[in-house]
């Protein structure tokens, strides 16, 4: 029922309970994986925790395991298609942070992305004539740079909202793309070469983690990657979340709930600018050379387009779109270069089908935890239709 | 006691001028109606107390402090607390969930449990329903969870913002009847309508708002038996 429904029938008692009684029983969201979700969140602690163990484990040996048909060989090589369907998830997971938990739509994420990579080569490439330090140290470096630019960005921009906010982001993307290209420190074109990696010799005396060679590179992402997820599922539902979610749902209302809404907001973008700058070093670091080419309007786009199709929102929905969103134009290397013509057209299909993504969010009851949600829910299920008939009576 | 009080409020929209010059004050205890047309200015005299606007000249003083400049989630905290025009309860969110973002300013959450008997004894409907999504609730329901949700925040003033729009008759006279028990526990309440019959009956005192200014004020009773007001607001005349 939407909010501004005007004044209604007083409706007989036999369709009021009616009312009373389906909209008592709590919405689920249809759909195929709705089940699962339900499943999900009837196991306990310890057997999700077994599950997600198992989960764990076989994305470890993903690299390894290179499974038949959803191998990407002989296309592409199957260790860096891994690689790169985690650092695209490591991206949507951030930007699902700006986007899915605040609501802030951002088209420049590339941006942050950029800085990312960037501070990551300037610290340890050859090319660049700067003060050099290890590599491993340049990704706290990088997320550090990145949400200095995202403050910078949020501060002046975030006063603005929706639509306007959205260009203004889509020009700072812009505007990093171009100073790369003019600012001769940067290279353009040229960009720099043997981008730093961690240390560590193989029996052979090649590096262990080279750039021919996907999976030490996966297997640091994915640590990552898992690192940050624990950190983003606390925030999530600490007091910060559901300062994001009101922010998300009613901007105005959340400022008179006392929500420094401005504030947190600039959070949401130095986080998750934060995790592209990340996502930005590790990239670096495995493709071993950046120049000003990758980050165009379109990579935005396709960032963004990860996040929608995985469920805005849900920070296992962004991983899976993430993952996705990567791994099919390097699996069907026959549509390759139709890639934006095929996701344009699933998410026009999804978004008739499916419009809050493969994996939509319900945020759980924030304030008191899964417990509690389940007791409510049972009760409400329960007793529901005949106290609503009491108070049904008293009312009137 | 003065709780509130405006001194010269002006508030714009760009270059139009939407409340000019206006000044009342709102007593410790009372309930205070603000009643006009479409377009008086009243949900922007509102929205200026609350902090959402920023007024262009004047002062807004509540309880001898000076809030003119103070950002809108700073008065809250200060005891200001509004159930906004048009409901505005968090679609996504639960009963429970909704009712908790209310305390959200709350420093001290000692009372937050009590808060929560007091808003279900108020109103027994969001006891039955903590657990439905704010979004698939009736008009009326979503009222009362807003007006519960300000009272979460456990504030000395109460702004309710057209409480009665889009309700059937017989939800507007509960609606009232809630708001005068919340007045009677010790809330003061400052209230726009456009129901100017019950939104003066249930007042202490009145105001008439038209295109951004003051016309009349005066009790309750007063302002209800005024023949101009008759005429215009009641129907009659």
């Amino acid at each position: 029922m939407s909010t501004t429904d005007g004044p209604t029938l007083i409706p007989d008692a036999k369709a009021e309970q009616d009312a009373i009684t389906r909209e008592s029983n709590r919405t689920t969201r249809g759909g195929f994986f709705a089940p699962l979700a339900d499943r999900w969140n009837r196991l306990s602690r310890p057997q999700q925790w077994a599950f997600l163990l198992v989960v764990v484990v076989i994305a470890y040996a993903l690299p390894v395991l290179n499974p038949p048909l959803i191998t990407s060989e002989p296309g592409n090589d199957w260790p860096i298609t891994c690689l790169q369907m985690a650092i695209f998830a490591l991206v949507a997971v951030g930007l699902n942070v700006v986007v899915g938990y605040a609501g802030l739509l951002d088209l420049g994420y590339v941006a942050f992305f950029a800085v990312g990579s960037y501070t990551a080569a300037m610290f340890t490439s050859p090319d660049s004539p700067y003060l050099h330090i290890p590599y491993l140290w340049t990704l706290p470096v990088a997320m550090a740079v990145a949400m200095f630019f995202g403050v910078l960005l949020g501060v002046p921009t975030l006063r603005l909202r929706g639509d306007y906010l959205a260009i203004v982001t889509l020009g700072f993307g812009e505007i990093v793309r171009i100073l790369a290209t003019i600012i001769p420190a940067m290279k353009g074109q040229v960009g720099f070469q043997n981008v730093g990696h961690p240390p560590g010799t193989a029996a052979d005396g090649h590096p262990i983690f080279s750039n021919s060679n996907g999976t030490p590179w996966y297997w640091l992402t994915i640590t990552v990657l898992i690192v940050i997820l624990l950190l983003a599922g606390n925030l999530e539902r600490s007091r910060v979340g559901r300062a994001w979610v009101a922010i998300r749902e009613d901007e105005d209302a959340a400022e008179i709930m006392g929500v420094p809404t401005f504030k947190y907001k600039v959070w949401a973008f130095a986080i998750g600018a934060g995790i592209g700058g990340l996502s930005g070093a590790l990239s670096a670091g495995a493709t071993g050379f950046i120049n000003n080419q990758k980050f165009d309007v379109q990579t935005s786009i396709l960032f963004l387009a990860a996040v929608v199709l995985g469920g805005s929102g849900n920070k296992v929905g962004a991983i899976l779109g993430g993952a996705v969103v990567a791994y099919l134009p390097l699996r069907f290397t026959a549509i390759a270069d139709y890639k934006y013509l095929i996701f344009g057209v699933v998410l026009v299909v999804l978004m008739i089908f499916r419009a809050k993504g493969l994996l939509p969010a319900r945020q759980r009851l924030l304030a008191y935890g899964k417990v509690a949600y389940a007791r409510v829910a049972a009760r409400s299920r329960a007793g529901s239709p005949t106290a609503a008939t009491k108070t049904e009576g008293t009312a009137k | 006691m003065t709780l509130l009080e405006l001194k010269n409020v002006s508030v714009s929209y760009g270059r139009i001028e939407a409340i000019h010059d206006m000044s009342f004050a709102v007593d410790e205890g009372e309930i205070v109606s603000l009643i006009g047309a479409n377009g008086a200015g009243k949900s922007t005299t509102m929205k200026t107390i609350s902090g959402l606007l920023n007024p262009r000249s004047g002062s807004i003083t509540f309880d001898g402090e000076d809030i003119t400049k103070m950002k809108a989630h700073i008065r809250v905290v200060k005891g200001i607390s509004q159930a906004p025009e048009g409901r505005g309860v968090f679609p996504g969110m639960t009963v429970l969930e909704n009712l908790d973002m209310g305390t959200f300013g709350l420093k001290d959450r000692s009372g937050v449990k009590a808060g929560f008997d007091r808003v279900f004894s108020l109103f027994p409907r969001l006891a039955e329903r903590k657990s439905q999504v704010g979004g698939t609730m009736s008009g009326g329901e979503q009222q009362m969870l807003a007006i519960g949700r300000a009272l979460m925040a456990q504030p000395r003033l109460l702004l309710l913002d057209e409480p009665s729009m889009g309700l059937a008759p017989q939800f507007i006279r509960q609606i009232f009847s809630i708001i005068t028990e919340i007045n009677q526990q010790g809330t003061t309440i400052l209230l726009v309508e456009q129901n100017a019959n019950q939104a003066l009956t249930r007042a202490n005192r009145g105001f008439v708002l038209e295109t951004g200014s003051i016309t009349h004020s005066g009790t309750g009773k007063e302002l209800l038996a005024n023949p101009a007001i008759k005429e215009a607001y009641l129907g009659v005349g």
